[in-house]
């Protein structure tokens, strides 16, 4: 019921916000509501410390005998550091607001807050088709999002490229349901079949953008700051959760090694990229590209609470950095305990990262950490232009600056209570290393010029015609075309008919040799 | 009264007169409310028992004797009536925002009695025959007045008529099966007859051309109306044969065919949609997909044959017909649904593309829409049965959401253009109906459940 508690004052909240946006339109106290609901939620997710594992559990389908998985939501040590990430996000991206130019009750901290309720949901969703629901919801929601936000033909077709391959990334999970379902095991993820485990990693993959690599968010978007923090963070999560879900006998398989191969190619790829991006709203996707890979590889080295890990960092890490918009000396140096937080050292938000079997993949993903830490590190201390707080009124100046904190302080919390990773030693030689050649990479930038800042130019947006992968899609595709209008022609022309009772004649011939 | 006549006679006779007496801008909301309240009295009073209202005792008997046949209803098709009338309310209410002629209300109506008695009529082989007059009665609804008729209308009246003597010649010889059940080639002769009859009926691989057809030469909104009402019919129809014969539902190579055929559609129907250029085909190949899975389903090797049948048919109904009236809405205003002709108008006509998209991703089985928990179930039960044919089921699901990002890539591709809504009030609100329907029964299916509880006692031995 808890689970309900809070996603309820979240939704509640945003539905308030829309009242009185009809009703009181010039109301000035919308925002205290706004963080009122930010507030309560974020308290009621601690709340669960007190009675987790527990569960929650929606009105079954009917009938029955049809549906035997109910719509589930389970709160335990994998749901929770999502939730209270997913909360804290969520809070921190009303607080922030206070100092975005624009300051009216706006759809942006209605669509925050409700996607925060959606995204605890996601989280907590114990079993595929829970999750296949809330999914369907997120990738709807963003789509239409998406579509209000851009113009031009080419941005809208690369709206809905990403919307395909999120829905593909569904039909993937849904397929693994099936198999496990086939199997005799749909109850929820942790009865799940070993045959269904590789279809759960590819359904993340494909949504997160990492199998085959693409960037499933356009970058041109005018959704930036605040929603598009929480959107594509949130998003990501929501995904990420699966990966932690994974049963870990189904990673006994063959292509095993060649999945985390692939996803380490991203990783670098992802790391790469946020070090040389321009700016840190540029660079997001490859900071979601990169955190997503290394989540990845944690689950398939058999390390699922490095997911989780991984996870929290891209929310509360990403979201800190994300959020910040005006120019505050003090807590950009605040903000540099998040590379703590990234650091895998003991006790840091991300110490249990590494616990699984890397084998010969250490040195990769070594470089890949120290590539993404270098690159937060270099956005952090090198900020753009940026605008300065001392325009705003003594209350937002305040605020403002809690709201980036209170992110900070949540990983700093979040690596020493609560969940499986917490207070956890790790692969402290390994993290050392990493942090090591992280600090020669931020010795480095200004002084090498291949380390400066450059914009992405071999591998785009989903939409990118130039990747082979899709060209080759789209030759299939187009073959396809020809075979099928030369079948609907033949089936539908002047001797469509004859055709079609040859057709018939010839199936049940065929039919009726089996038969007595 | 008797049922008959409520739900056959009565609905009939008002088709007549809708015909004959109302302008066209009342015929909607006539033809709407007499199937409402038809849905509503099917769900309110049970046939065949006496109900007390103070003082006055009601009850509707259950059956009519006409030239010596009899048309029946029993308690149980209080549901499916229910189901009918209420379906066939949506679609004429519907009918104002379309923009279709007052024939199409009036015709309708008289196609769904038609089609009612179909399923009452004893014997029951009458049915072909029933069925046929309603396929006759589709023609004045798809080809306007003084107009030829299109290739595919000519030959969607070829295959029905050639149902007919198969499914009549299968009964004659079932009743030869049924006296000597040893006797082979008897049997098979007569599930080849029966098979080649609902293969017909159902447009079933590759007698399905005149689909795609029709829904390029006729008027979507009518041609939709076909594709939801026949198949409907012709299904309930086919059960109550697979109910009656017990060999139909034992002999294994009669299922493997009946799986195979449905196998075919399911895959077929989704790949060439994928395929396609012009939305209002695209509909067409999904139905095919869709009438696929019911036939799939008769395959199976489950007691929920019934329970799954009727879990496709209610949203189907309703996907079918908020993507119909999209597609008429579209139509006035390109008129043609060519892609090329189409590019853009998410901007200028937002609600009728997004319930057009919706509807299209219902019928795919995208989570949260009407179509996914019928489809979800259908998987399940596959995968226990046969992993290769989930495969099948899967892929051709995959064509349609192919069709459907396609559909949505065409809409939204245009430079810079203002959002405005060109709909008018009427479109809005039976599209905005409608979407919300697609979005209750995919969330809560579970509200169908009075409706689908009492459905298996009509088919008693299905369930077995």
């Amino acid at each position: 019921m808890l689970i309900l508690i809070s996603c309820l004052l979240l939704f509640v909240t945003a539905l308030t916000l829309i009242i009185l946006r009809v009703l009181q339109p010039t109301a000035r106290y919308t925002w205290l509501v706004a963080a009122s609901g930010g507030i309560l939620s974020l308290l009621s997710v601690f709340l669960w410390l007190t009675q987790m594992p527990f569960e929650f559990v929606l009105p079954a389908w009917q009938p029955v005998s049809l549906f035997a998985t109910p719509i589930l939501f389970r709160a335990d040590e994998i749901s929770w550091p999502f939730s209270i990430s997913i909360a804290a996000l969520t809070l921190a991206t009303v607080l922030t607001a206070s100092a975005r130019p624009v300051f009216v009750n706006d759809f942006a901290w209605m669509g925050a807050l409700a996607l925060g309720g959606v995204g605890i949901l996601a989280v907590t969703a114990d079993n595929p088709l829970t999750l296949l629901l809330v999914w369907a919801f997120l990738d709807l929601t963003e789509l239409l999002t998406q579509l209000r936000s851009v113009d031009g033909k080419a941005n809208n077709e690369k709206v809905v490229i990403s919307f395909s391959t999120r829905a593909f990334g569904l039909a993937l999970l849904l397929w693994a349901n099936i198999v496990s379902a086939g199997e005799g095991s749909t109850v929820n993820f942790q009865s799940m079949s070993a045959s269904s485990g590789l279809f759960l990693v590819a359904a993340a993959g494909l949504r997160l953008g990492v199998f085959p690599l693409h960037l499933p968010y356009s970058s041109e978007s005018t959704l930036r700051r605040g929603f598009g923090t929480s959107l594509r963070l949130i998003s990501a999560a929501s995904s990420m959760v699966v990966l932690a879900h994974t049963p870990v006998e189904s990673l006994n398989s063959i292509i095993t090694p060649f999945l985390i191969t692939l996803a380490l190619i991203a990783s670098v790829y992802g790391g790469w990229m946020w070090l040389r991006a321009p700016d840190e709203l540029n660079g997001r996707p490859y900071w979601i590209i990169s955190l997503v890979s290394l989540s990845m590889v944690s689950a398939l080295s058999g390390n699922p609470t490095g997911v989780i890990a991984w996870g929290c960092a891209l929310i509360l890490v990403g979201g800190a950095l994300f959020l910040t918009s005006v120019q505050i000396t003090w807590l950009n140096r605040v903000m540099l305990i998040s590379v703590w937080s990234l650091s895998t050292l003991p006790f840091s938000l991300t110490a249990s990262a590494w616990l699984g079997r890397l084998g010969i993949f250490t040195p990769f993903v070594i470089a890949t950490q120290a590539l993404t830490v270098a690159g937060f590190i270099r956005h952090v201390v090198r900020p753009p232009e940026r605008e300065l707080l001392d325009t705003q009124p003594g209350w937002a100046r305040a605020v403002y600056p809690t709201g980036i904190f209170l992110l900070i302080i949540m990983q700093v919390t979040l690596g020493l209570i609560g969940w499986n990773g917490a207070l956890q030693v790790g692969a402290w030689l390994q993290a050392l290393i990493a942090s090591l050649l992280t600090f020669g990479l931020v010795w480095a930038t200004p002084r090498f010029r291949i380390l400066n800042p450059i914009r992405a130019h071999w591998v785009t947006s989903t939409a990118s015609r130039l990747n082979g992968i899709y060209q080759g899609f789209w030759t299939l595709y187009r073959v396809l075309a020809r075979l099928s209008q030369a079948i609907i022609v033949t089936l539908e022309g002047e001797g469509g008919i004859m055709w079609t009772l040859l057709f018939l004649a010839l199936f049940v011939s065929i039919l009726t040799q089996g038969s007595p | 009264m008797s049922a008959p006549l409520l739900w056959i006679v009565v609905p009939f006779l008002g088709g007549v007169l809708i015909l004959l007496l109302l302008r066209e801008r009342y015929s909607a909301w006539a033809g709407g409310a007499l199937s409402a309240v038809l849905a509503l009295i099917a769900l309110i009073f049970p046939i065949d028992t006496a109900l007390l209202l103070g003082t006055v005792s009601l009850k509707i008997s259950p059956s009519i004797q006409f030239f010596g046949r009899s048309f029946e209803f029993a308690k149980a098709d209080g549901p499916l009536l229910a189901i009918i009338y209420g379906v066939a309310a949506l679609w004429f209410f519907g009918t104002e925002a379309s923009g279709t002629a007052n024939r199409f209300v009036s015709l309708g109506l008289m196609i769904v009695s038609l089609l009612t008695a179909s399923i009452a009529v004893e014997p029951f082989l009458f049915a072909a025959l029933l069925l046929e007059i309603a396929a006759m009665l589709v023609i004045p609804l798809l080809v306007p007045m003084y107009q030829k008729p299109g290739r595919g209308v000519v030959r969607f009246l070829i295959y029905q008529t050639l149902a007919m003597p198969f499914i009549l010649f299968s009964g004659w010889m079932l009743a030869g099966v049924e006296a000597s059940p040893g006797d082979l080639g008897t049997t098979t002769q007569a599930g080849t007859m029966l098979g080649l009859g609902f293969a017909f009926l159902l447009a079933v691989f590759p007698l399905y051309n005149w689909i795609p057809m029709l829904m390029e030469e006729s008027s979507p909104y009518a041609t939709g109306f076909l594709l939801w009402a026949l198949p409907t019919f012709t299904v309930v129809f086919a059960l109550g044969f697979l109910d009656r014969y017990t060999w139909l539902r034992t002999t294994p190579q009669l299922a493997s065919a009946i799986q195979f055929a449905g196998i075919v559609m399911v895959a077929s129907g989704g790949i060439f949609a994928s395929l396609q250029r012009h939305i209002g085909r695209m509909l067409g190949y999904a139905t095919i997909a869709e009438t696929g899975l019911l036939i799939l389903i008769m395959g199976l090797r489950s007691s929920e044959i019934v329970n799954l049948t009727f879990l496709i048919l209610i949203p189907r109904g309703l996907a079918l017909a908020v993507w119909a009236l999209a597609l008429s809405i579209i139509k006035r205003k390109s008129y043609s649904l060519l892609f090329s002709e189409v590019q853009g108008l998410a901007r200028s006509y937002p609600i009728t593309v997004a319930a057009l998209i919706l509807a299209h991703l219902s019928m795919a089985g995208f989570p949260l829409l009407a179509g996914f928990p019928a489809r979800l179930a259908i998987w399940q039960e596959l995968a226990g049965q046969s992993l290769s044919t989930t495969v099948w089921v899967f892929v051709g699901m995959l064509g349609l959401l192919v069709a459907a990002i396609r559909t949505l890539a065409v809409f939204v591709m245009v430079e810079e253009q203002k959002w405005g809504i060109n709909e008018s009030w009427v479109q809005i609100a039976m599209l905005g109906l409608g979407v919300i329907g697609l979005f209750i029964l995919g969330m809560f299916p579970q509200i169908l459940q009075p409706f689908l509880a009492d459905l298996p006692s009509l088919f008693n031995r299905l369930g077995q």
